[in-house]
C-alpha cells in the first residue's frame, strides 16, 4: 500500500485522499463571528462616519494619526485603511467611554434610568465580545440552553429557536444586570451577535428602541417577561428578530 | 459595501481551508484556534489590502504568518524541545498503533494515522508546502506567493518534503522491529 516504489502523483493522491483536513469548529467559528462584529462595531464605519454638519476633515482624521492629506474625497478610502493601526486604540476608547459613561451619570428621572439600563446592557453586550465568555453554555439546541438555566436564575427564561428566520442561537450566560442575575441568550445573524437580556416583568406590553454608542437597544415585554436586545444590525433585521420572536412566543 | 460585508463574502468561504493551514503547521488545537483569531481580525482590519487578488492565499498567507509569529514565539520559551525530536516521537507512537501484523492490510484509519504522522514530522518549511499543494491543492505560484519564497524554492522543498515522507511512510509500512533501537515505548 505505502511502498518507496510510489511515484510523485501516487504519494499526492494518497496524501490528498487520506491525510486530515481539519475544519474550524463552530466554538471557533462563533467566537471569530462575535470578535469580528465587535471589530466592524467599534471600527468608524467609512458611510456612516461622514459627519453630519460637515466637520472639518482634519478633525476627524486627525486623531488618526495625521493621515490628513490622504484623505482628500478620492482617497477616503485609503485613509480610511491606512488608518487601521488606531484602530486598537480606537477600541480601548470606545471601551473606555462604554464603561466609564453608564458610571458617571447620576440617575434621576425615569428616562434616565433607562438611559442607564441602556449603558449597562450596552457595556455587557461589547464586554461579552471583547473580553468574555459571551456564552457559559454553547448549543444552537434551545432544550439545551433552557435547563443549563435551572438553579441559576429563580426564574425560567423563555429561550426561542429561531434558526428558520435567520438568528441561529448560540447559547447563553448568567449576567448582573442592576444587581440581579437574568438569563442572557445569544443569537447570531450574519456577521452580528445579538444579546437578548430577558428576565420577569408583569408591565404590559412597551416596544422601545434606542440607540446607545452606536449599537440598538430595544426592550419588549410581554406582561411575563422583558426582553432587551442589544445589537449592532441594522434597524430592520432588528425589527425583524422582534417580530419573529413575538410570534414564536405567541404560538408557545 | 459595509467591510463586515465584504469579510464575510470574501474571507468566510476560506476559513476552513485557514484553519487546516494553522492546525498542520501548529499541530495544537488551541493554538491554531487562536492563530486563526488572530489572522482573521489581521484579516478583517487589512481586508482594504485585498484588491483584485484571490482571497484564499491572500488569507492563508496571514494565517501563515500568523502561526510563524505563534512558533517564534514558542521557540525563544522552550529553546530545548526541538521540533525534530517531537517529530521523531510522533512518527514512533504512530507506527505503534500500527497493525501488528505486517501481512494484515492497514486500515484506512491506519493509513491516515501513518501519513498524519509523516506530514506532522517534517520541519515548518517542509510541511507547509505539502499542506498547501497536497491538502489544499494550490498552485506552486500561490504557494510562493503565501510563503514568501520563489517558485524554485517551493518546488525543491515539495521534491524534499516527498522524498522524506516516501522514506517515513516507507518505514511505517514495516514491521514495528524496525524501530528498536534503543526505543522503549509500552
Amino acid at each position: 500500500m505505502v511502498d518507496m516504489s510510489m511515484n510523485d502523483d501516487d504519494l499526492s493522491n494518497l496524501i490528498h485522499t487520506e491525510a486530515s483536513r481539519y475544519t474550524a469548529s463552530t466554538r471557533l467559528r462563533s467566537a471569530l463571528f462575535a470578535q469580528i462584529a465587535l471589530a466592524a462595531a467599534t471600527q468608524p464605519d467609512p458611510e456612516r462616519a461622514k459627519p453630519p454638519a460637515k466637520a472639518p476633515v482634519a478633525a476627524t482624521t486627525g486623531l488618526r494619526g495625521g493621515h490628513a492629506g490622504a484623505s482628500a474625497s478620492s482617497g477616503r478610502r485609503f485613509g480610511w485603511w491606512s488608518a487601521s493601526i488606531g484602530f486598537s486604540l480606537g477600541v480601548a476608547m470606545t471601551l473606555a467611554a462604554l464603561l466609564v459613561v453608564p458610571v458617571a451619570r447620576p440617575p434621576g428621572s425615569t428616562a434616565n434610568i433607562t438611559r442607564a439600563l441602556d449603558a449597562e446592557l450596552v457595556a455587557d453586550h461589547v464586554q461579552s465580545l471583547q473580553v468574555g465568555p459571551l456564552t457559559q453554555v454553547i448549543s444552537t439546541d434551545r432544550h439545551t440552553v433552557k435547563p443549563w438555566f435551572q438553579g441559576k436564575l429563580d426564574y425560567a427564561p423563555p429561550v426561542l429557536d429561531l434558526a428558520q428566520e435567520g438568528f441561529p442561537l448560540a447559547g447563553g450566560r448568567v449576567e448582573h444586570v442592576q444587581g440581579k442575575a437574568v438569563a442572557a441568550l445569544v443569537y447570531r445573524h450574519r456577521l452580528h451577535v445579538l444579546n437578548l437580556y430577558v428576565w420577569p416583568s408583569n408591565t404590559p406590553y412597551t416596544t422601545q428602541k434606542s440607540q446607545y454608542q452606536g449599537f440598538t437597544v430595544m426592550h419588549w415585554s410581554d406582561g411575563n417577561m422583558q426582553c432587551w436586545l442589544v445589537t449592532d444590525m441594522d434597524d430592520a433585521e432588528v425589527a425583524r428578530f422582534g417580530q419573529a420572536w413575538r410570534a414564536q412566543r405567541g404560538r408557545i | 459595501v459595509s467591510t463586515a460585508r465584504s469579510f464575510e463574502t470574501l474571507v468566510l468561504p476560506h476559513l476552513d481551508a485557514g484553519y487546516n493551514l494553522a492546525r498542520w503547521l501548529l499541530r495544537d488545537e488551541s493554538a491554531a484556534d487562536d492563530a486563526l483569531q488572530e489572522a482573521s481580525l489581521r484579516a478583517f482590519r487589512g481586508l482594504g489590502s485585498l484588491r483584485g487578488d484571490e482571497a484564499r492565499p491572500w488569507l492563508l498567507r496571514i494565517v501563515r504568518n500568523a502561526c510563524y509569529s505563534y512558533l517564534e514565539a514558542q521557540r525563544s520559551k522552550r529553546e530545548l524541545s526541538g521540533l525534530d525530536s517531537d517529530a521523531l516521537e510522533n512518527l514512533l507512537a504512530a507506527a505503534d498503533h500500527l497493525a501488528p501484523d505486517p501481512s494484515e492490510q492497514l486500515s484506512r484509519q491506519q493509513v491516515r494515522v501513518s501519513i498524519d504522522a509523516a506530514i506532522r514530522s517534517l520541519s515548518p518549511p517542509l510541511r507547509e508546502v505539502i499542506v498547501l499543494r497536497e491538502i489544499e491543492g494550490l498552485d506552486y505560484a500561490e504557494i510562493a506567493a503565501i510563503a514568501s519564497i520563489p517558485i524554485g524554492t517551493v518546488m525543491s522543498r515539495l521534491s524534499r518534503a516527498r522524498l522524506r515522507l516516501r522514506s517515513m511512510l516507507d518505514h511505517a509500512n514495516r514491521p514495528t522491529q524496525a524501530f528498536d533501537g534503543g526505543h522503549e515505548h509500552e
